[in-house]
This record gives C-alpha cells, sequence and structure tokens, in this order.
C-alpha cells in the first residue's frame, strides 16, 4: 500500500470512529435529563439554548477525542529510535476547510441560540405584576404591589408575567431562582430588571431549585442567603397577599 | 543566604518604619489601612535592596562602583543572579511551590464540602480560604509557565546569551516573595473574604487584609509588565543571525504573545485595585453608588485585564504542549504559520471580549449581543491551535514519553473547556449558569487542564536540559494518567452542580447536592496525593537520575544542542539559524549550523 492510500484509510477509520462518538453521545445526551425541571417560560428559551448547544458541541468534542484516541493507538511508534514522521508542513484544503467550518459553527450558534435566544428573552417589556426586590446583607426584601414587605417566602402567581425590580442597599448580590433559571446582580444604586413568568405550580420543600439564592459573593452570609419560592394559583396569591397586608399591620401598630 | 536574611530584615525594618512613621503623623493604629500601605512600600524597597538591588545596581545611580553577587552552585538562587536560566529556575520552583500550597488549600475547601451542612470551617473562614485559593492559583497560572519556561527557554531557543535586560528579569523574579509573604500574612490583619476578583462595595468595606490582596497583587502586576517587557524586547532585537521571525519555534511565539497582553492590560487591573485603595484610604468613591460612584465601572476595568490573562496564562501553555507535540510526534509542526495567526488572533480579540462576564451584572443590555459575538469568535483562532496540535500528531511517529500522554490529557481538557465557554459566552445560557459551579468547572478545564497541565509536562520535557538527568519514565506515565484521570473526577461532577443550580463561593449548600460534592471530594484527595508522585519522581530524579546528555530527545531546536544544563552565557559561539526548527522528515534540513558565524566575543 502506497503512503496516500495509508492516509486514505486512516481518514476513514477515524471517520468511523468519529460517527460512532457521536452516535454514542447523542444518545446519552437525548436519554438522560440532565437540566432541572423548568418552573417558568424563560426556563424554557435558556434550557432550548443549553441542549442546543450541547447537540452541536458534541460532534466537535467527538472529533478531539477521535483523533486522540486513533493517533495514540496507530500512529504510536514502536521503535524507540528517533525515525521521522513524513515531513508534512501544512495542507492548504485542510487549513482552509478547518477555518470555513470552524467561522461557520461559530457564526451558527452566533444567530441560534445565540440572538434567537436573545431575542426571545426580550421579546415582552409588558408585566402584569412588579416587585421590588431589595438585597441587603444578608436577606432579601421583597416589596409587593399592595405595599407588602416579605422576608421569609417569595410566594409568586403562576402564569403571569412577573418584573422583578432589584437593587442592593450595601454591597452586590444576585438574585437567582435556578428553577426559573434567570439572574441578575443587586447593585447598590442601580435599579436592575428580570423577567419571570411562572409557569408550574410548586414550593421550595419539595424542589430546592424554586429558592431565591444570592448568587454574587457578598461576605460571611452569603451561601446562606435564600429565600424560600413557591408558586401557586393566581387566586390563591391574591388573598396570600392582601393577608400579608394584615399579618404586618398589627406589628407596625405596636410600634406606632 | 546572606542577600536572603539581609532581604528579611531590611524588610522588616522597613515595613515596621513606614507603620509606625504612619502613626507619628495621623495618629490611628499600625494596623490602620494607611498605616499598612506605607508599611508595604517601605518593605519592599527594603526587601529589594536587601536581596541585591542596592549591591548589583542601584549603587550605579550614586557613581559608585556595582557589586554584582558571585555565588555559584545551589547558592546562586537565593541571590539577585541575572542569569535568565537561574531565574527561570527560581520561576519554576517558586511557582510549583505556590501550586502545591494552594492545591492543598483546594483539599481543605474539599474536606468542608464533602458533606452539607457546615463541618469544621467558618463561613467566613471558607469565604477566605477560596479567595486565598483563588488569587494563590491565578498568579501561578499567569507566571508559572511564562515566567519559568519564557526566562529559561526564550533565549536558548533564539539563540541569544541571556535577557534584553538581565538585571530587570532577576528584579521581575525578586518581586515575587513579597507578593506571597503579603498575600499570606493577610489573614493577620482579618484576611480578605472577596474571591481573587475583589469586587466593589465589598472589598471596599471588608477587613485591612485586603489591602495587603491590593498591595501584593499590584506587585505582581508590576512583576508582570517588567517580564513581558524584557521578553518582548528580547524576542524582538536579540534573535541569533538567521533566526528570523518565521523561524521562530512555537513556545517562543506563544511567549511573545502573552507578554506583549501582558503589557498592555496588566496596568487596568493594578488601576483598579488603587482605586479601591483610595476609595479605603482617602474617602473617594469611584465605587460607592451614594456618592455618585458606580460599582460596575470596577467590573469592566477588572475584566479588561482578567479576560486576556487567561490568555497571558495560556498562549505560553499553548506554545509548551505544541513544542512538545512536535518534538515528540517527530514531525513538522502542522500548519505552523495558521497557528502563528490564532496567537494574533487570540493577542487581537482577547481585548475586546471582557463584557462576556457581566451578562447578568446589570450593564447597558445593548452590549451583551456584540460581546456575545466576539467572544464566540475567539473560537476560530483557538481552533487553528487545535489544528496544529492534532496535524501535527496525525501520521506521526509518536514516541510514548510523559509529556505526551499529558499532552493527550491536555488537548481532552482543553477540549471540554473550549466548549463549556460556549454556554458561558451565549448570553442567554449564561443567564442560569454565571455565578454557579459550571463557571468553576470550566475555568479549570481551562487554567488546570491548560495551563497547569503545561506547567507539569513542560517540567518533565525540559528536565533532563535543567537539571542533566532523566526523570523516571515509567513513574512519570502513571502520573500522567492518574493527574488526568484525576483532574477529570473532580470537575465533570461540578458541570452538573452548576447547571442544576448550586451557586459557587459557598461553604454550605442543600443537600440536594450531596452526592457530586461528596464524589469530587474523595476524587480531589485522590488527585492531591498523585502529586507526591510528581514531586517524588522529580526530586529523586534531579539528584540520582541517569545523565540524560544533551538532547535525550533529539529534538532540533537551540536548547538541544547546548550541553545539559546549558553553560553560563548558553552560547559560546553563536549559532547561525539556516533552517525551519520543525523540519523533521525533510531530507537534509538543518535548523542551525553548528560551525556558528560571528559574534563569539565574550
Ligand atoms: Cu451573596
Ligand atoms: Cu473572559
Amino acid at each position: 500500500m502506497n503512503e496516500r492510500g495509508g492516509y486514505k484509510q486512516d481518514a476513514i477509520r477515524v471517520g468511523l470512529l468519529w460517527l460512532g462518538l457521536v452516535v454514542v453521545l447523542e444518545a446519552v445526551w437525548f436519554a438522560t435529563e440532565i437540566l432541572p425541571r423548568q418552573y417558568a417560560e424563560e426556563a424554557k428559551i435558556i434550557d432550548d439554548a443549553f441542549n442546543l448547544l450541547t447537540i452541536l458541541g458534541i460532534p466537535v468534542f467527538s472529533f478531539v477525542v477521535a483523533m486522540l484516541i486513533y493517533s495514540a493507538f496507530r500512529f504510536r511508534s514502536r521503535n524507540d529510535a528517533s525515525e521521522d514522521g513524513p515531513p508534512i508542513k501544512t495542507s492548504k484544503p485542510v487549513v482552509v476547510t478547518w477555518l470555513v467550518v470552524t467561522s461557520a459553527l461559530a457564526l451558527a450558534i452566533l444567530i441560534n441560540p445565540g440572538l434567537v435566544g436573545l431575542a426571545e428573552l426580550r421579546a415582552n417589556p409588558e408585566a402584569d405584576l412588579v416587585l421590588e426586590v431589595e438585597g441587603q446583607r444578608w436577606q432579601w426584601v421583597v416589596t409587593y404591589p399592595n405595599g407588602a414587605e416579605v422576608r421569609d417566602e417569595l410566594v409568586l402567581p403562576v402564569d403571569t408575567r412577573i418584573r422583578f425590580d432589584v437593587t442592593s442597599v450595601d454591597v452586590l448580590h444576585s438574585f437567582w431562582v435556578p428553577g426559573f433559571r434567570t439572574k441578575i446582580d443587586a447593585v447598590p444604586g442601580l435599579v436592575t430588571s428580570v423577567y419571570v413568568t411562572p409557569t408550574e405550580l410548586g414550593t421550595f420543600t419539595d424542589d430546592v431549585n424554586l429558592r431565591l439564592q444570592c448568587a454574587e459573593l457578598c461576605g460571611i452570609g452569603h451561601a446562606r442567603m435564600v429565600m424560600p419560592v413557591r408558586v401557586v394559583e393566581k387566586a390563591e396569591f391574591e388573598s396570600w397577599m392582601a393577608e400579608q397586608l394584615t399579618a404586618e399591620a398589627p406589628a407596625a401598630e405596636g410600634r406606632g | 543566604m546572606r542577600p536572603l536574611i539581609r532581604a528579611v530584615v531590611l524588610g522588616l525594618v522597613g515595613y515596621v518604619a513606614g507603620a509606625w512613621l504612619t502613626v507619628a503623623v495621623r495618629g490611628g493604629s499600625p494596623s490602620d489601612d494607611v498605616a499598612v500601605v506605607f508599611g508595604f512600600i517601605l518593605g519592599l524597597i527594603g526587601w529589594l535592596m536587601g536581596i541585591g538591588v542596592w549591591n548589583a545596581w542601584a549603587r550605579e545611580w550614586f557613581g559608585l562602583p556595582a557589586k554584582p553577587d558571585q555565588a555559584t552552585g545551589w547558592k546562586r538562587y537565593f541571590t539577585f543572579n541575572t542569569d535568565h536560566k537561574v531565574i527561570g529556575i527560581q520561576y519554576l520552583v517558586t511557582f510549583i511551590a505556590i501550586l502545591l500550597l494552594g492545591g492543598a488549600m483546594a483539599l481543605v475547601m474539599r474536606m468542608e464540602l464533602a458533606r452539607p451542612g457546615q463541618d469544621f470551617l467558618t463561613l467566613d473562614a471558607y469565604n477566605k480560604l477560596m479567595s486565598m485559593h483563588g488569587i494563590l492559583m491565578v498568579a501561578t497560572a499567569v507566571a508559572g509557565v511564562l515566567g519559568a519556561f519564557g526566562n529559561y527557554l526564550v533565549p536558548l531557543m533564539i539563540g541569544a546569551r541571556d535577557m534584553a535586560f538581565p538585571r530587570v528579569n532577576a528584579l521581575s523574579f525578586w518581586l515575587i516573595p513579597p507578593v506571597a509573604i503579603g498575600l499570606l500574612s493577610a489573614p493577620l490583619l482579618g484576611s480578605f473574604d472577596t474571591g481573587w476578583t475583589a469586587y466593589p462595595p465589598l472589598s471596599v468595606v471588608n477587613q485591612g487584609g485586603q489591602v495587603l490582596f491590593i498591595l501584593a497583587v499590584t506587585t505582581f502586576g508590576l512583576s508582570s509588565i517588567l517580564g513581558g517587557l524584557n521578553i518582548v524586547t528580547t524576542v524582538a532585537t536579540m534573535r541569533a543571525p538567521g533566526m528570523t521571525w518565521g523561524r521562530l519555534p512555537i513556545f517562543v511565539w506563544g511567549a511573545f504573545c502573552a507578554s506583549i497582553l501582558s503589557l498592555l492590560v496588566t496596568q487596568f487591573f493594578a488601576a483598579s485595585l488603587i482605586l479601591i485603595l483610595l476609595d479605603r484610604v482617602a474617602g473617594t468613591t469611584f465605587f460607592g453608588a451614594a456618592a455618585g460612584g458606580d460599582p460596575l465601572l470596577y467590573q469592566h476595568m477588572f475584566w479588561f485585564y482578567s479576560h486576556p490573562a487567561v490568555y497571558i496564562m495560556v498562549l505560553p501553555a499553548f506554545g509548551v504542549m505544541l513544542e512538545i507535540i512536535t518534538h515528540l510526534a517527530r514531525k513538522p509542526l502542522f500548519a505552523y504559520k495558521a497557528v502563528v495567526a490564532g496567537f494574533w488572533g487570540i493577542v487581537g480579540l482577547s481585548t475586546i471580549v471582557w463584557a462576556h462576564h457581566m451578562f447578568t451584572s446589570g450593564m447597558a443590555e445593548q452590549l451583551h449581543a456584540p460581546f456575545m459575538a466576539l467572544t464566540e469568535a475567539i473560537s476560530i483562532p483557538t481552533g487553528l491551535v487545535f489544528l496544529g496540535a492534532l496535524g501535527t500528531l496525525w501520521q506521526g511517529k509518536l514516541q510514548s514519553k510523559t509529556p505526551l500522554w499529558l499532552a493527550f490529557g491536555w488537548l481532552f481538557n482543553f477540549a471540554i473547556g473550549g466548549i463549556t465557554g460556549i454556554y458561558l459566552a451565549d448570553v442567554a445560557t449564561d443567564i442560569h449558569l454565571q455565578d454557579t459551579y459550571f463557571v468553576v468547572a470550566h475555568f479549570h478545564y481551562t487554567i488546570v487542564g491548560g495551563t497547569i497541565f503545561a506547567l507539569i509536562a513542560g517540567s518533565y520535557f525540559w528536565f533532563p536540559k535543567i537539571t542533566g538527568r532523566m526523570y523516571n519514565e515509567r513513574l512519570g506515565k502513571i502520573f500522567a494518567v492518574w493527574l488526568t484521570v484525576g483532574f477529570n473526577l473532580v470537575f465533570i461532577p461540578l458541570f452538573w452542580l452548576g447547571v442544576n443550580g448550586l451557586n459557587r463561593r459557598v461553604a454550605d449548600y442543600p443537600e440536594f447536592y450531596a452526592g457530586p460534592n461528596a464524589f469530587a471530594s474523595v476524587a480531589a484527595y485522590i488527585l492531591g496525593a498523585g502529586f507526591l508522585l510528581y514531586a517524588g519522581n522529580l526530586l529523586w530524579s534531579a539528584r540520582r537520575g541517569p545523565a540524560a546528555g544533551p538532547n535525550p530527545w533529539n529534538a532540533r531546536t537551540l536548547e538541544w544542542q547546548l550541553p545539559s544544563p546549558p553553560p553560563e552565557h548558553n552560547f559560546p559561539l553563536l549559532p547561525e539559524v539556516v533552517g525551519h526548527p520543525y523540519d523533521y522528515g525533510v531530507p537534509g534540513s538543518v535548523h542551525a549550523a553548528q560551525e556558528a558565524a560571528e559574534g563569539g566575543e565574550e
């Protein structure tokens, strides 16, 4: 067999190995549930982006792994003497193909999920409910439209587009509910916003990802700067919100 | 050892004088921020003068003859020695020691994290330990490969007798111990708990240890800038006859490009830290929102350095790994010019992608799309490095040696690091993943999997050149497998944790995350234990290993044409470069003519 023929055979074999790896890894990805449960529309957008990146990333990763495995076994020098390999310095078609493929991939992911995901997240600037969130060391204070200030549990109505207006009174914090996937820093002197449209009922006691977790290092209590989240029916939400006001009132009178 | 003792004494005297003078002038306590600042500055000057800046250099400024230290043998390493090989070894040993120390801290952290709940570290102690681990390891990654191999190899590889500014070079190294001492003594002042990122307002209002962090890291930045200046000048002006830019070994390109970056951007980190210092000690409010300052300004300045810093870490590592792959595959470096173009593409793009760290920071929303696009574009030049590596292995005659085994692990890790980076460049996925364990896993794949693997692989590959002796190949390979497998076992579970809702920088976490954390902790102990094998092999072999001879790899670059270890001033006669360094298999090709030309005057 001449050298050219040998190269071709190597290329076919490594191609098959690559293909096999792609099939196996994609199958594993589709068969397993890696992502946590979605509790909001935004979670679906972000998870779709995650899925697409993984589906596209697997062939890239598999290519590197296939080349490594094949090279390790096929091109290992049997004699320790220093015989040289073939003096292939470069190959214009290979370099050009490589550049075209990597550029096309970069462009593809920039468009989708990149710009598409961004557009979907920003599609709707309306909000049915606006909550004010204040981060402070080391707790969250949420003010509801009726004026109720809540610190122990974040209760939200399902199927409602909610805007959180977030700020901080001391250092940086970050507003993050893993079940919703959305996150925005709480910055002193700035009001930042994040939209969430809860789609599923649930509570922190059933799913740890229904928690408002501070995600930006803020000192000693950072790890435990957590507020449980509960998503409820709209009617239940209304009555709960009203209750918060009456629950607060006697305390306020007492102080007065 | 005399200079070292002198340096310690003068450093302490300087510190005490600075702190007490401040107290004498303005009152207060010697542990006040201002007193620490003046103490550190005078202490640093005392340290440098003591170690030899005065004798070898500063005396000239006053018309006195310089008296450089004449120490020989192992004592050279403890003096202000200007031989680039001595400095390279000083960097290598210092940063491997810091790597092991930072690694030990990581093991303590993994012990706390092995199960939920707070076990033996307080929440505060954990934050501080994590911060210390972070900054020590970042420093190791920034200056380890570039300082050690950049200094040791660049002059040898380009056919020069030393660096362009040998005394500046010694100064860059001797600035490092005060950095380490400053950071490690921060616990005396309450330490610092802001991670290595030091975001205000927290870094303005926390303990005094933060001031030592600022001073130490600014000093480290000075060392980086001086080191970068030296390498850039050396490569630009001191190449041997015939060593054209097109014949430059790929490691020299990596070190050169990293040095250009470090020369261009390090100031931004220093400046942002100095603004924090002013907010603390001078009552300014650069980052104080209540008085018109802007906390986000810091993040822009910080990442303007700290994203390129990733490439300051990794470009020399690319160089190390491509050298190893090329010499041990015994084939020309595939698509050399495309790889060099990739390096330059990385240099250019790396300074205009910083805000991908800030998609959830509250910065202006119109910045999201452009920074996502620019960040994803950097995958194109990085892809060329993979093309070079994989193309060189293809059809090679792979020599089954430890450094090449590590190169395989490195390519595997860096593929994971690169691909997971896309999830953090994409705005949608980053909104969820930012500040989670996914980020922790990702950057350990690039920094440990990329740069630290190169530091270790390089320490095997050039071990025979540096020591003149050969390491134990079998133990080396066992360690290569141990390191690669152990590293992946520690960090793969962390991706899952991040995706599933565990934020980073926490001592405690909900029960739900217990399983993967316990797994990662056990894997971390195993990984950590492996380093005993690494240190043992190299320490023993440095004394007892078999003589390696000048060129055990039968490699073509210039450093292998010299005795091991190379003599002072490297080349008795300057070599004349007549061909490409990587023309393996090209009939009749020669890299450098031995019967050297001009320039042998001593
Ligand atoms: Cu926090
Ligand atoms: Cu970055």
